[in-house]
């Protein structure tokens, strides 16, 4: 039995739980997202957005559906209007496969004209005495002139098996403002796909900045659109990996119309046996006059084991634009690695130290400074934890 | 004339000193003893090997030690790693210093600064106690407090990137600071302040090498000792006025 069909099977199976547990804007997408995933399966690497992450071990396991007792509770009307409008179920398997079994679903709204004073933070803690599969779905209305910042916090206990798949719409109305972080800080048996679906009308500013500190597969497919003038996106995106990590952070930045304007970094540091990839695709089309673009990935690779595939893409429709797209793939400077060491700092903070100096840039970037501050820090630690380093074993 | 320190206690001993670097050989037989407070000018023409002497003495990894043995306060230099030679009391004052964007200066300079008094067995300095140092030394070489709050010599102009030199001798207080064309990229006022600010920091049993191509650095430094270096090897050895011999005849009358 293939992945796809035991995921079909148990959706089948489980129709009547699922529904019964949910409220019915979701439930009746189901339908649709089961016949769509029965035709798209699992991407293969066939398939250009997912070339450099093979899913097929991901999703091999048999994990079953485990629901909470309480049914789910959610604005039907909100839900009607906005759900499943911007995550097309026809073009991803993945999100296909979400929207068939989604069971747990998080709204946050900010009305017209609002601010949220403190930032939303949501955190997912996985503890499990079995290996536990969880399909999410998080949407995020900010209406015309609304700010908020919303941030995503991803745990979970040692010594388990998990796997999530998480599909998040983002609707950013005319001069909204809304930064969405979303922190990775799991394990090497976590395994986890974010679908992130963003819509920015006119004068509107998304930022999204992700970290992934610590996770087994992480897969993050952002895709943001700007579709009225003068909308602006910043995409930020910081991974640290070490074991046997794979991090691939695939984007589209859909320029629609005129002065738009887009920012993307995303810096990884990959460690010992790990792997990364960065697939950034630009798209100004032809009524995006006066787009303003830059595109960036830098790439620190520490062992000869290590890999990064990066491929930013640029396409351009329209005329009178700013665009550059651009990419390094480096190793620690050994020039700055003896300066260091001739003034006393051993070889392994030398080299903590460059990593931290490199990941540095993309949290210099990020506009909620608490956040920033803790962020340092988790940074630190993280490095800190690597098993090659040996400065906090005594 | 004493040409070499034979009656002061014997800081570094380098004996048939052979070192190369892909498989060039650059360094081929130095002999040099330098004592406790002793200042030796290193003078030869750029190639002759003066930087290639620093770096080996500094640990650089590029380069191999091929023949001979470097003794430092009665240790084998050779078989202590870089930040091990540091901790002993070497100091490079570099050439070119290295730009290391995303490293915060004082940040690092804390980080180096523990790492010593861990190495000598005592406690690391708080911040409070550490800043009020840094302040205090950066004062002494007139290093503005901007740049101590940047990323280490980022964007630093020629000059303060060789104050910043030896504002970090000043902080870690070293026994044997070698100073690489320190002179290079300062103007005339710069030369003065670092030169001076040498001079307070350096206690009397503080040695020093010093390379250079001009003899203005050394009028403030006063050397005990002066080295030709030419080709890999000291040809000539003296006392100041042999600085004074180059700056009027040149290296010619060595070339042979």
């Amino acid at each position: 039995m293939n992945a796809a069909t035991q995921y079909i099977e148990l959706f089948e199976a489980e129709r009547q739980r699922i529904d019964s547990h949910a409220p019915a804007p979701l439930n009746d997408r189901r339908p649709f997202a089961a016949e769509a995933f029965r035709r798209l399966g699992f991407p293969s690497r066939k398939v250009e957005r997912y070339k450099y992450t093979d899913v097929s071990e991901a999703f091999a396991p048999n994990y079953g559906l485990k629901l909470d007792a309480e049914p789910l509770q959610a604005d039907e009307q909100l839900l009607r209007k906005y759900y499943g409008t911007l995550a097309n179920v026809e073009a991803d398997g993945i999100t296909a496969l979400n929207t068939m079994l989604v069971q747990d679903v998080v709204v946050i709204h900010i009305p017209a004209n609002t601010t949220k004073e403190l930032p939303i933070q949501l955190t997912n803690t996985l503890r499990s005495s079995v290996p536990l599969m969880q399909n999410r779905r998080l949407l995020i209305i900010a209406e015309e002139g609304a700010q908020a910042q919303v941030i995503l916090n991803d745990h979970a206990e040692a010594g388990q098996d998990f796997l999530t798949t998480q599909v998040t719409e983002l609707f950013v109305g005319e001069g909204a403002n809304v930064e969405f972080y979303d922190i990775e800080d799991t394990h090497e048996r976590c395994h986890r796909f974010h679908q992130v679906f963003a819509q920015v009308q006119a004068g509107g500013r998304f930022t999204h900045a992700t970290f992934t500190l610590a996770g087994g597969l992480s897969r993050n497919q952002t895709d943001v659109c700007l579709v009225g003038p003068q909308a602006q996106a910043t995409l930020l995106g910081s991974a640290i990996t070490n074991l046997n990590q794979h991090v691939d952070n695939n984007t589209l930045i859909d320029h629609r119309a005129p002065e738009g304007v887009s920012r993307e970094l995303y810096k990884y540091v990959i460690d010992q046996q790990s792997t990364g990839a960065f697939a950034g695709r630009v798209l100004v089309r032809e009524e995006a006059k006066k787009t303003d673009s830059i595109e960036r990935n830098a790439n620190l690779v520490c062992t000869d084991e290590a890999r990064m595939w990066t491929q930013p893409m640029l396409e351009i429709y329209a005329d009178d634009v700013q665009c550059s797209h651009g990419s390094t793939v480096g190793q620690i400077n050994d020039e700055a690695l003896f300066y260091m060491r001739q003034r006393g700092v051993s070889d392994a903070e030398a080299r903590m130290l460059l990593k931290q100096a490199f990941a540095s840039e993309v949290l210099a970037a990020v506009p909620l400074e608490p956040l920033r501050l803790r962020l340092a820090a988790l940074i630190e630690k993280r490095f800190r934890n690597c098993e090659d380093c040996k400065l906090c074993k005594k | 004339m004493r040409l070499q320190s034979d009656t002061t206690k014997r800081m570094l001993e380098i004996r048939n000193l052979h070192a190369t670097i892909g498989g060039k050989e650059i360094l081929k037989g130095i002999d040099l003893t330098i004592g406790e407070g002793e200042v030796h000018a290193l003078m030869g023409q750029n190639g002759a090997g003066k930087s290639t002497l620093s770096y080996v003495l500094a640990g650089h990894p590029a380069y191999e030690v091929t023949e001979g043995s470097i003794t430092f306060r009665g240790k084998d230099l050779l078989a202590l790693s870089p930040d091990e030679r540091s901790h002993e009391g070497l100091f490079l004052s570099f050439q070119q210093p290295v730009e290391i964007p995303g490293v915060p200066m004082a940040k690092f300079m804390q980080t180096a600064l523990n790492a010593k008094r861990k190495y000598e067995g005592l406690e690391p300095l708080n911040a409070a106690d550490f800043l009020k140092l840094m302040r205090e030394r950066r004062k002494v070489v007139e290093l503005d407090s901007k740049l101590t709050s940047r990323s280490v010599n980022e964007g630093f102009s020629g000059g303060e990137k060789k104050r910043n030199e030896i504002f970090q001798m000043a902080m870690l207080e070293p026994r044997l600071a070698i100073l690489d064309e320190t002179d290079s990229g300062l103007d005339v006022d710069a030369l003065r302040i670092v030169a001076e600010g040498f001079n307070r920091l350096r206690k009397p049993e503080t040695s020093a090498i010093v390379i250079t191509h001009y003899q203005r650095l050394l009028d403030y430094l006063k050397p005990d000792f002066v080295h030709v270096l030419i080709n890999g090897r000291i040809v000539k050895s003296g006392g100041p006025e042999l600085a004074a011999d180059i700056e009027s005849h040149g290296f010619d009358q060595f070339l042979q």
